[in-house]
């Protein structure tokens, strides 16, 4: 690697390879300056999310600041002893700096994400960014390949610090509680007696056996988040609302492929799109990408982060996904009447094709 | 034959349409998304409507309410399914068929 520089900025975060990432930043600005003789530093950023900072200000800047220090400690005891263990030369010093960043910013989508970091390199002339494969910015939604994207797009050289990852499974369950565990345990128990079907003494014990065991062993794994009632209440009668809408599409979209598999001339001119959906979380994403394959001639193909590949059969369908009348729908069923008003797919250019190979050849 | 039973043979008829649509829609279509469409809506709203006449049959009892499961789980699961083959198909690099595919035969 030629083009390395000594001057890294590194956005952490807690991850599970938070640890080794610090130490390959370290290792990398020490290695670099003493190829080059440049004055190496690594900067520790943590850009904070709005939200958090808004509703939990006091923990959170506790956290913030506890990251931020577990990172200087780490790489200040690296700086001293080199692999082995032996304390190296210390004719190559490296400056290590931490710093809270975005706090006055709404941070949102990848893209304000990289901004600030951005903003922050070109300040301090730092020239290379170093990323935890495992970095989280946006909690639980999936955001670092999109911020690496954004990232590559400035002329700093951006790339993932290669540590050993943990299996992504081992990562799934979340902390068990009580009202995940009653809620797993009545759930799965009227499931039990629905199927049953009769309410004797053998189904009941049977039922609460085979309960108790789907709760201790799934319970964890089912909710990532504690079940909240009002919430779950609000979203069932909001689906409800949507469930005939969604049959309504589902009748018109087969009566249109029917049309179109019946017709003599088969009139289909399938495409791929990419489509980056303004819906966050697994939950309503799954649900997205199942309704749009119900309905008029679109189907979901892959699912990469936050955008959707879409495979559509015909012009139609691709003007039904434009106007975003289901992801609308899906919006209000998870985030209420407000977020349904957010702007059009097309009006917001989310929707992007996807060249096939075959059109890049002619291009090329 | 009473109302009811007018609305079950009804419902059936019209899901065995969309199942033979889909059918249809297998062999016609020319490549692996395309044929997903045909299986994941008109074999998802065939299966569907021939069940829901089957739960109207049975009306408010323990096999009604079973059966009504039974179609909501084929409702989420029939899109998972096509979701997963053509998304295995996308990672494979299959490319999807274009209309220059056939001006080209």
């Amino acid at each position: 690697m030629s083009e390395s520089s000594a001057r890294i900025l590194v956005p952490v975060g807690e991850s599970s390879t938070f640890r080794n990432t610090v130490a390959y930043a370290v290792r990398e600005a020490r290695r670099v300056a003493s190829e080059t003789g440049e004055e190496a530093t690594v900067h520790f950023v943590y850009p904070v999310r709005w939200q958090l900072v808004d509703e939990r200000e006091q923990s959170v800047a506790e956290e913030v600041a506890e990251t931020l220090d577990k990172a200087r400690v780490w790489a200040t005891d690296d700086l001293d002893y080199d692999d082995d263990g032996e304390l190296a030369s210390e004719d190559v010093p490296v400056s290590i700096e931490t710093a809270v960043i975005g706090e006055d910013r709404y941070l949102f989508s990848p893209g304000d994400f990289a901004t600030v970091l951005l903003d922050y390199a070109a300040d301090r002339e730092l020239d290379r960014i170093i990323v935890d494969p495992e970095y989280r910015p946006g909690g639980s939604a999936p955001m670092l390949q999109p911020l690496e994207l954004e990232l590559a797009r400035s002329d700093l050289l951006v790339e993932e610090a290669p540590v050993e990852r943990v299996v992504e499974r081992s990562r799934l369950p979340s902390r068990a509680n009580v009202s995940k565990a009653v809620t797993m345990f009545a759930g799965s128990f009227t499931f039990y007696l629905l199927l049953a079907g009769v309410f004797d003494t053998f189904n009941l014990v049977t039922g609460a056996v085979s309960a108790g065991i789907v709760t201790a062993v799934f319970s964890r794994i089912t909710f990532v988040n504690t079940p909240d009632a009002s919430r779950f209440v609000v979203r069932t009668v909001r689906f409800l609302l949507y469930v005939p809408y969604l049959l309504w599409e589902i009748l018109k979209a087969n009566l249109s492929v029917a049309y179109i598999i019946l017709h003599p001339d088969l009139p289909i001119e399938p495409e791929m799109q990419r489509f980056r959906a303004a819906i966050w979380g697994d939950l309503s994403v799954t649900t997205l990408a199942n309704s749009i394959t119900l309905t008029p001639g679109t189907l979901t193909v892959d699912m990469e982060r936050d955008s959707l590949v879409i495979h559509s059969l015909t012009q139609s369908s691709r003007d039904g996904l434009e106007e975003g009348a289901l992801e609308r729908a899906v919006r209000f069923v998870f985030y209420g009447r407000s977020a349904a008003r957010l702007p059009s797919p097309a009006e917001r250019g989310a929707i992007s094709s996807l060249p096939t190979t075959d059109d890049t050849e002619e291009d090329a | 034959m009473t109302p009811l039973e007018y609305a079950v043979v009804g419902l059936v008829l019209v899901g065995l349409f969309f199942s033979f649509v889909a059918v249809v829609g297998i062999i016609r279509l020319p490549d692996l998304y395309t044929r997903a469409h045909a299986t994941s809506k008109s074999d998802t709203l065939g299966t569907v409507l021939s069940l829901g006449g089957v739960a109207l049959l049975f009306g408010a009892e323990v096999s009604g309410v079973k059966t009504v499961l039974l179609l909501l789980f084929m409702l989420i699961t029939n899109p998972t399914a096509a979701h997963a083959i053509a998304r295995a198909a996308h990672d494979q690099g299959i490319e999807p068929w274009t209309k220059s595919d056939e001006e080209g035969e």
